[in-house]
């Protein structure tokens, strides 16, 4: 997700360019049409820039931190089971203990060994079975309350998108009413393209390829 | 025609002969209008039939190949019938028809010029493709018997007979205008007309050749050519070196001041500007690369197709609409932008190649120029190649001259085509995309709230589920309790209370389980067995091995397998001491108020059985629950307990006392 925000910057950031290296250029002191266009075109583009600031601040408060913060909780959760699995497995230990004493005869000594076999059991049995209890409430929970977690995380994030489009919207369409005849479909874009490429190459000085 | 002129006796009247005179050139003017108009008409004939007949029977050749003999035959005829329909108009009007005549061809002057300078111009090109067609005999067997059925009179030249035509007519203009003007007389009304015509015509001509110098000029210098290094080296002869080093030294001479620069201002403007319209086009064209780049970039990362296992809600909404973003709104906007800023961008480029090398050359023309001129001053001559020079760089100049200024303007407003695509382009995404987010947005819960509220509301829930996670993570991290104290190995009670005498009950631990001593002061004992603590780090200084007492033996053990043994134990210090085997994986601020899970219900029992000795002890058996009175003796002594058992009161050891879990007696019982 960061990659995806850093990525959208990058692309506004080169489209700041393109108008910026534009107004540079000495053509538009000459060209008075040209230069007004040429300025318009670039505060547009700064505008865009700023909001688009704005925007992924905005995804990185609501949808990037939060992200962050839920996946931190995994850790902790990871260690609390591979303690229980190591409780599992000293229950499991010294289960297998009790029950060797208790198939061997019963005599005095095994007797005894087998009473204080039991005693050892019964803490880490307990101790096993409040840890697996512990984990089986808490995991579902937690599993579950991302649902609730990432609910405004993603709304955000679509309105974020909303607010920068509607914003872009505006801008360019306020832009193109002033400079651009608009309405003009693709087609008729390129035929206007190919009509200037043909005028330049009936220049004899352009080279015919 | 008569010369009945001539013939009168001389004593006729100057007026007679002046009359006679005129009627003589007036006759000669009339037939010569009639031949303008005859030849026109025949011309026009002959050009239709060799654009119908003959184009179309000449199928067998490629269209591209007609178009360049052809080239614009069509146009020409149309210019001819205008014009012959114009001469017919005129045949009517008498004495008007010299002065209509030279008006007409005034009016076509521009016409014909258009018209047949790209003719003019393509004629090499055809003639080259004919030449091409005489090296395969079949061919030219074919093409010639078309020709033979449909214009005899072509005789064995073919069809060159038949293209070179139009050329002669329109040099043959001029020559039949001046006949025509020669018959008027100067003071006709139509004389200076006619003048105006003719050279006009002769200009139409000079234009012409012009036009088609120029052509070639351009055509040649033009084309970039990729030469490898090998053939570079193979096109030095003396006569390039020679060029080149007279051309240096033309440079280095002007660069010392010895000469002067022929200073061109106004070539030098529109060159400045080229220079700028160029810089413009390579920047604008790699600035869009640029964002072409970062939008690939951009689309490239999927955060959307990433599963959450989330179902319902804004999230799958969001996956939808990204979905349909990337793939359609996106996808759009980046073929738009390619096809309508991109490639035209590319051909823009492409285009300033030609003019790019034209200007190098003409710089390099005119050192050669300004030599020659000198030379010229010097010398008063020049040989026929010094001529040619001086012409292709004049014809380099008034061609860059004349379209230079043409070429920046079409660049420029080419160039605000462009960027006004780019702009409407932006905008209609940013409309595509408002239009799929607006149908999810008004699914979504808040949508009815403003922005700022909605960003606050965002905060406060965050703020509340970041609480919440931080919870489960203490949660998560919470070490449980280890297990309560292990039972006593049988027969160790005695030791347990020796060692408590001596050292007190917080320097004792147990171990937790077998400890195999390795160096030559560490201990092996059992599990479960009490030690008590000496010091809590050894000789070095490493705070894991600890010394304790046995109570026969001392030495160094482990200090994770030890684990705090309370005789009276309390829960608090349990979990926090620091000897414990997991104590490292808390969180740096563990609190203090773990509360285990398995709450342990505690009672004070007797460890082990009791005689009282005097009437302050109450006696004990093991396993007897008590009820803690006092924890220390009359004297402070806490060594000593004030307990009530079996509703006798009295004093027991403390050591005696255990706290247990209730329901879990002791499974053994003391020896006694």
């Amino acid at each position: 997700m960061k990659k995806s925000t850093d990525a959208d910057l990058a692309m506004s950031k080169s489209a700041v360019k393109i108008s910026l290296d534009l107004l540079s250029n000495p053509l538009c002191e000459q060209d008075q049409d040209f230069l007004n266009m040429v300025t318009a075109l670039d505060m547009a583009m700064k505008r865009m820039d700023a909001f688009n600031q704005e925007k992924v601040n905005q995804i990185q408060k609501t949808v990037i931190e939060p992200l962050k913060r839920f996946g931190s909780v995994f850790p902790s959760l990871n260690m609390a089971v591979k303690r229980r699995e190591q409780a599992l497995q000293d229950y499991r230990r010294l289960q297998a203990k009790v029950e060797k004493y208790e198939e061997k005869e019963k005599t005095g000594p095994v007797l005894a060994k087998l009473h204080q076999a039991r005693e050892e059991l019964r803490p880490v049995q307990e101790d096993f079975e409040a840890k697996n209890k512990q984990l089986l409430d808490e995991m579902p929970r937690f599993y579950g309350s991302r649902l609730d977690y990432f609910q405004p995380s993603f709304e955000s994030l679509i309105r974020a998108q909303v607010v920068y489009y509607s914003e872009m919207h505006k801008i360019f369409g306020d832009l193109t009413q002033q400079l651009d005849q608009p309405g003009h479909s693709d087609e008729q874009r390129e035929r206007e393209n190919e009509a200037k490429l043909s005028e330049l190459r009936a220049l004899s000085i352009v080279a015919d390829d | 025609m008569a010369h009945c002129g001539t013939d009168e006796p001389s004593s006729g009247s100057l007026d007679g002969e002046g009359q006679s005179l005129e009627d003589r050139s007036l006759l000669q003017q009339s037939l010569a209008i009639r031949e303008l108009m005859d030849t026109e008409d025949s011309y026009l004939h002959m050009l239709r039939l060799c654009a119908s007949d003959v184009r179309s029977r000449l199928q067998q050749l490629p269209q591209g190949d007609l178009d360049v003999l052809f080239s614009n035959i069509d146009e020409i005829i149309q210019v001819s019938s205008r014009f012959l329909h114009g001469l017919q108009e005129t045949a009517s009007k008498e004495e008007k028809q010299v002065l209509l005549i030279g008006n007409l061809f005034l009016e076509f002057q521009e016409d014909f010029e258009q018209v047949y300078k790209v003719y003019c111009a393509n004629y090499d090109q055809a003639l080259l493709l004919l030449k091409a067609y005489q090296k395969e005999p079949e061919l030219q067997q074919e093409i010639q018997s078309i020709i033979q059925a449909v214009v005899p009179q072509a005789g064995p030249s073919g069809l060159s007979f038949i293209l070179v035509i139009p050329l002669q007519r329109v040099t043959k203009y001029p020559l039949l205008l001046q006949k025509i003007l020669e018959n008027t007389l100067p003071d006709a009304s139509a004389y200076p007309v006619l003048l105006r015509a003719t050279s006009a015509l002769q200009d139409v001509n000079a234009n012409i050749n012009e036009y088609k110098m120029r052509k070639e000029v351009a055509s040649k210098y033009t084309k970039v050519e990729q030469l490898t290094l090998r053939e570079r080296l193979a096109r030095i002869n003396t006569h390039t070196l020679s060029k080149k080093t007279t051309r240096l030294s033309q440079m280095l001479k002007q660069e010392a001041g010895l000469v002067p620069r022929t200073e061109d201002k106004e070539f030098d403007d529109l060159e400045e500007k080229f220079q700028w319209v160029s810089l413009c086009v390579t920047e604008l064209k790699n600035n869009v690369a640029t964002y072409l780049d970062n939008l690939e970039a951009f689309l490239h990362f999927r955060p959307h197709e990433c599963d959450l296992d989330i179902p319902g809600g804004p999230v799958v909404q969001y996956c939808s609409l990204a979905r349909d973003l990337q793939h359609e709104a996106f996808l759009e906007f980046k073929q738009r932008l390619k096809g309508l800023v991109w490639r035209p961008l590319c051909s823009l480029a492409k285009a300033l190649v030609g003019p790019q090398n034209l200007i190098k050359k003409r710089l390099d023309k005119l050192l050669d120029f300004e030599r020659l001129e000198e030379k010229l001053l010097e010398v008063g001559s020049m040989t026929y190649e010094e001529e040619a020079a001086r012409h292709t760089y004049q014809a380099l100049n008034s061609l860059l001259v004349a379209e230079l200024p043409k070429f920046n303007q079409l660049v420029v407003e080419w160039l605000g085509q462009i960027l006004r695509t780019f702009m409407a382009l932006q905008r209609d995404l940013a409309k595509q995309v408002l239009q799929r987010a607006e149908g999810s947005i008004s699914q979504l819960p808040h949508h009815h709230i403003s922005e700022p509220a909605f960003r606050k509301l965002v905060e406060d829930t965050l703020g509340q589920t970041s609480t919440q996670l931080l919870s489960f993570r203490e949660n998560f991290e919470k070490v449980l309790p280890p297990s309560t104290s292990q039972p006593l190995l049988p027969g160790s009670e005695s030791q347990v209370q020796a060692l408590l005498s001596k050292y007190g009950p917080g320097k004792l631990y147990q171990t937790t389980s077998n400890i195999s001593g390795a160096g030559t002061l560490d201990l092996t004992l059992s599990r479960g067995q009490i030690v008590a603590l000496l010091q809590n780090k050894d000789t070095k200084g490493h705070s894991s091995r600890w010394l304790v007492d046995t109570g026969g033996h001392r030495g160094y053990v482990p200090a994770g397998k030890l684990q705090l043994y309370r005789v009276i134990p309390s829960e608090e210090h349990r979990g926090q001491a620091g000897v414990q085997q997991d104590s490292h994986h808390l969180a740096p601020a563990p609190a203090p108020a773990l509360v285990p899970s398995t709450p342990t219900v505690t009672q004070v029992v007797a460890a082990y059985p009791f005689m009282a000795r005097s009437t302050h002890e109450v006696s004990l058996q093991a396993g007897q629950p008590v009820t803690i009175l006092e924890a220390h003796d009359k004297k402070g002594n806490p060594e000593w307990s004030l307990v009530e058992v079996n509703g006798q009161r009295g004093y027991v050891p403390s050591g005696f006392l255990a706290r247990a879990p209730s329901p879990a007696p002791w499974g053994w019982t003391l020896p006694s």
